[in-house]
């Protein structure tokens, strides 16, 4: 079962929530919701799991379930924190070496990305341990964000170099001669 | 972008890791003009916290450690935990290792590093 974020009426965004929950919070079919996996929000009518909540059996379910406070006082939930779903990626080892690597590659700048998207995973795990879920996955987007904007900028950047190479042994060949460039791979 | 195959970006990963190590075993990148030049060195004359890298590894490969040392102290240390990091993620070692990686890649890993780094760079300009 996934836990879902869903936009309130006042454009907020809210969650996570269980499909039940999400229920309670009255939410309709041209709710956006979103959950891991997905690409992008989507309308709760739409989304397979959530389409239980708006036929009419459920509906008719929930109002005679819901009337006495059923959700509070029950033995073993008194006071208890629910349970959060497993912890986002958190991209901390993916964040340190994309600052490393760029250090090694002579592209020291693109190592301020690599700092940008560590500050982010370290914000994963705190978060989440504040039982905070939904800035736990914000700050795992983000540092997934910044560690592929890093990683796909030194790809480029090695693509450049591997062609500006390429390009100079063109130049150095045409000026000494194809002879002269073999004695420079043998050296 | 994850539809691509694991085994495609693995071939592809060691087949420029196995060039890389070839052309830095081959050419002297203190001699070679080809090489890249540390943009940040070029622009404030002062050597970035890994200048000397390219010319380190040439060294490392050539088994000169000393002067892999003296062209960047980091190299050496950095290349085994590099290639942890990548173990740990990719390679199942997170769930075999998790106090590893929780002492390596924890919360607090970052910040030392960052720091230490950033020591490394004051003090190699100014000695």
């Amino acid at each position: 079962m996934n836990h879902y974020f869903y936009i309130d009426g006042e454009g907020k965004q809210k969650g996570t929530f269980s499909p039940e929950e999400l229920g309670r919070e009255g939410i309709k079919r041209d709710t956006l919701v979103w959950t891991q996996g997905m690409e992008q929000w989507k309308r709760a009518g739409e989304t397979e799991e959530l389409n239980f909540l708006f036929s009419d059996t459920y509906g008719r379910f929930r109002t005679v379930a819901e009337q006495p406070s059923a959700r509070y006082g029950r033995p073993g939930e008194s006071g208890q924190p629910q349970a959060l779903p497993p912890m986002p990626k958190s991209w901390l080892t993916e964040a340190i070496l994309a600052t490393f690597l760029p250090l090694l590659l002579c592209s020291s700048i693109l190592s301020l990305f690599g700092i940008i998207a560590i500050v982010h995973a370290a914000q994963v795990e705190s978060s989440y341990s504040r039982g905070d879920y939904a800035a736990s996955l914000e700050s795992s987007r983000s540092a997934a964000k910044w560690t592929k904007i890093s990683l796909w900028i030194a790809a480029g950047w090695t693509i450049f170099l591997v062609i500006l190479m390429i390009l100079l042994f063109v130049f150095v060949g045409s000026f000494r001669g194809i002879a002269e460039m073999g004695d420079l791979l043998n050296t | 972008m994850h539809r691509v195959p694991k085994t495609i970006i693995g071939v592809a990963a060691g087949v420029l890791l196995a060039a890389a190590l070839f052309i830095f075993y081959t050419f002297d990148p203190g001699t070679h003009a080809f090489f890249p030049k540390c943009p940040f060195l070029l622009v404030s004359g002062y050597k970035c916290p890994g200048c000397g890298s390219q010319r380190a590894i040439h060294s490392l490969l050539h088994l000169r450690i000393g002067d892999a040392l003296r062209y960047n102290a980091f190299v050496l240390p950095a290349l085994p935990y590099i290639f942890l990091g990548i173990y740990l993620e990719y390679f199942g070692g997170k769930r075999r290792f998790p106090r590893i990686e929780k002492l390596f890649f924890g919360r607090w890993s970052a910040p030392v590093l960052l720091f230490v780094i950033i020591a490394y760079w004051i003090l190699r300009n100014l000695l």
